[in-house]
């Protein structure tokens, strides 16, 4: 097998004093392929947002490995991670936030070139931001005018656009669409989904939008309070998922179609998420599983093949496809 | 008769840009005991809609410049103000999206769902204390008499949005107007909030209007659906009519765009561009810029909303045909 892109192996990122830490990645092992999409979901607070941060080294690890092309990102700093940053870049959720207001669309562009002498000599600049701007359905008229002067749609093409000016390896693409209006939506995961193909990107795209997640991944991941709970080929995870958390999570999508009202079995989850500073013993979903036995609050379930999915990896020791609740 | 009948709407708000036209005639009913579900886009006038009957359009910069609100018979824009303040709240009641930035910080929230029975001059039996604590274990809230005395930022959000719906159905209100209530939720706390709606709504009588940019949440709870586009409604249809023959291309776009859970799409099919600028809206029909079916007409005469079918209205000068 050829060595992944990304490989992730038992990172953490806790938050807080030694003694009682804000858990919010807890030992997370995953490998993306060159070219493949990595979907990653999960509710508000289960460390989606942290393990992004982690990646992209905005913030320390407190454990554990991430090595793109072989070389670990948690240990990078000075010039080195100056170099790593080329090849992976990111797609920020708010286009309204993530643009400086000041910097005209060409030096936005062209800023990382900038910041990276040697990638595109200075002469070209000009010719290569059009390039990017109409690879990303803008155009070369759109270079003099600032960010203001665009749509959300529109600023979020820039974003992908100034992401890729150096052509990276891995894309990450933090909740890229949320912000968008849903006619506006498809037009940027189409957008995103060419890009991947013509330039055989890898992605880790992030989002709670679960249609939107299986339309554009090849693999999916599911996050809860700072685990993998459930990752495996999207197939596998949107027909025959196994873990009641995922489960749940698909269930309570509610279907754009009134003649299946009250039709699908909906798993409504009771409680809250608890507090990942004082996580459950065991597993940390039990407390809200209907499922739950001894064996859960004694033993943390490893993330292994349990059922017969192709490719699904659960963490749950009573793991078990419902065909009841498959999405598909 | 219709509950509530609101009848070429035209609400405008003074801005730096000029003056824009955030509802452009609105028309629409909501019969007793039905979900009328407002769906659109950002901008599209959909909040507009809810302020302006529930008289929260802030004069300046807004105005309602012209048409009708008949609440049970009577003319709300006619109504003195003190009346209709008093309508609102206890006749008809509102859910914001927010719920952190619409309840109070610094009262319990027990305090805050007993001041509606205190402001509208309510006695109830049993007393206050007693029905809010009624009120809170109806919709879900563990340990009630304990849960009262605390304070917005000790709940999650998914527990202050089903508080926001306490405070809305307390009053046992004819007509819930519900903003956006699931949007800042997560999926499965989206779920039980819709749950505890649909409850509500099942039993009482009370007419909602339930707005949202959600095709999903739209099939899971309305019967009716109005769709707004650019200040207008520009199609009304049964829940099941939209879904199956949508007739407006706007329509149409949006249903076609959405990412299905249960078949794979090689390319989504947006809409192309994006919503127009409120302060320079294209001649004649709003939507011809980004649709497919547009021709001359299309720019110089605004179509207005045509009956097609019993219930059924679309605003368009080629509509699609019927499946």
């Amino acid at each position: 097998m050829t060595e992944p892109l990304l490989k992730v192996q038992n990172l953490s990122r806790h938050f807080g004093g030694t003694s009682t830490p804000v858990r919010a990645v807890d030992d997370v092992s995953f490998e993306i392929a060159r070219g493949e999409t990595l979907g990653l979901v999960g509710e508000s607070g289960c460390g989606k947002t942290s393990l992004v941060r982690t990646l992209l080294k905005l913030g320390p690890a407190t454990g554990g490995s991430a090595l793109i092309d072989g070389v670990d990102i948690t240990r990078s700093g000075g010039r080195q991670l100056h170099e790593l940053r080329r090849r992976m870049q990111v797609v920020f959720q708010d286009p309204y936030q993530s643009l400086n207001p000041r910097m005209r669309v060409d030096r936005l562009i062209s800023e990382p070139w900038a910041l990276h002498p040697g990638t595109v000599p200075k002469s070209l600049w000009r010719a290569e931001t059009v390039k990017l701007l109409e690879s990303v359905g803008l155009r070369a008229e759109h270079a003099e005018r600032y960010p203001s002067e665009f749509s959300g749609g529109q600023r979020q093409r820039l974003g992908i656009a100034r992401a890729l000016a150096l052509n990276p390896t891995l894309l990450v693409c933090d909740e890229p669409v949320s912000a968008l209006d849903v006619s506006v939506q498809a037009q940027v995961v189409n957008l995103l989904s060419r890009l991947r193909r013509e330039r055989n990107l890898a992605m880790l795209f992030v989002a709670h939008d679960l249609a939107v997640v299986r339309h554009i991944s090849d693999r999916v991941m599911v996050m809860y309070l700072g685990k993998i709970i459930e990752t495996g080929p999207k197939h596998s995870i949107f027909s025959a998922p196994a873990h009641p958390y995922t489960q749940a999570l698909l269930s309570a999508v509610p279907t754009p179609d009134p003649r299946l009202r009250g039709k699908r079995k909906r798993i409504v989850l009771q409680g809250d998420l608890p507090s990942p500073v004082n996580p459950p013993s065991g597993c940390r979903f039990r407390t809200r599983c209907w499922k739950a036995t001894s064996i859960c609050a004694e033993q943390e379930p490893a993330l292994t093949a349990r059922t017969s999915a192709h490719g699904l990896l659960t963490a749950c020791h009573h793991a078990e496809a419902d065909p009841a609740v498959a999405g598909e | 008769m219709a509950l509530l009948e609101v009848n070429d709407l035209r609400v405008s708000f003074d801005t730096a840009a000029g003056r824009i036209l955030a509802l452009n005639g609105v028309s629409f009913s909501l019969n007793r005991g039905e979900v009328l579900a407002l769906l659109g886009e950002s901008g599209s006038g959909k909040s507009v809609t809810a302020s302006a009957i529930m008289d929260l359009v802030p004069n300046p910069p807004g105005a309602i410049d012209h048409g009708s609100i008949r609440f049970d018979g009577s003319e709300l824009l006619q109504l003195p103000r003190q009346e209709r303040r008093d309508l609102c709240g206890d006749r008809i009641a509102l859910i914001f999206q927010d719920a952190l930035a619409a309840l109070n910080p610094v009262y319990p929230v027990g305090w805050q769902i007993a001041e509606m029975f205190r402001i509208h001059g309510r006695t109830v039996q049993g007393g206050v204390e007693k029905a809010v604590i009624d009120l809170l274990t109806a919709i879900g809230i563990p340990d009630p008499e304990r849960r009262a005395k605390q304070y917005p930022h000790e709940f999650s959000g998914g527990m202050r949005q089903r508080i926001m719906i306490a405070m809305a159905v307390a009053l046992e209100p004819d007509v819930i107007i519900a903003d956006e209530p699931t949007t800042a939720l997560d999926v499965t706390i989206q779920a039980q909030v819709v749950d505890l709606l649909n409850a509500i709504r099942k039993r009482s009588d009370a007419g909602m209007i339930f707005i949202t940019h959600d095709l999903g949440v739209v099939a899971e709870l309305a019967d009716r659906v109005a769709v707004m586009y650019a200040g207008r409604i520009v199609e009304t249809a049964s829940v099941f009519e939209l879904f199956d023959d949508a007739r407006h291309p706007y329509s149409v776009g949006l249903l076609a765009s959405q990412p299905r859970m249960d078949t794979d799409e090689d390319e989504l099919v947006p809409i192309p561009g994006s919503a127009p600028n409120p302060a320079a809206l294209p001649s004649g029909c709003a939507f011809r810029t980004r649709c497919p079916r547009a021709e001359k007409l299309c720019a110089e005469v605004v179509p207005h909303l045509e009956t097609v079918g019993p219930g059924r209205q679309v605003a368009c000068h080629f509509p699609v045909s019927p499946a």
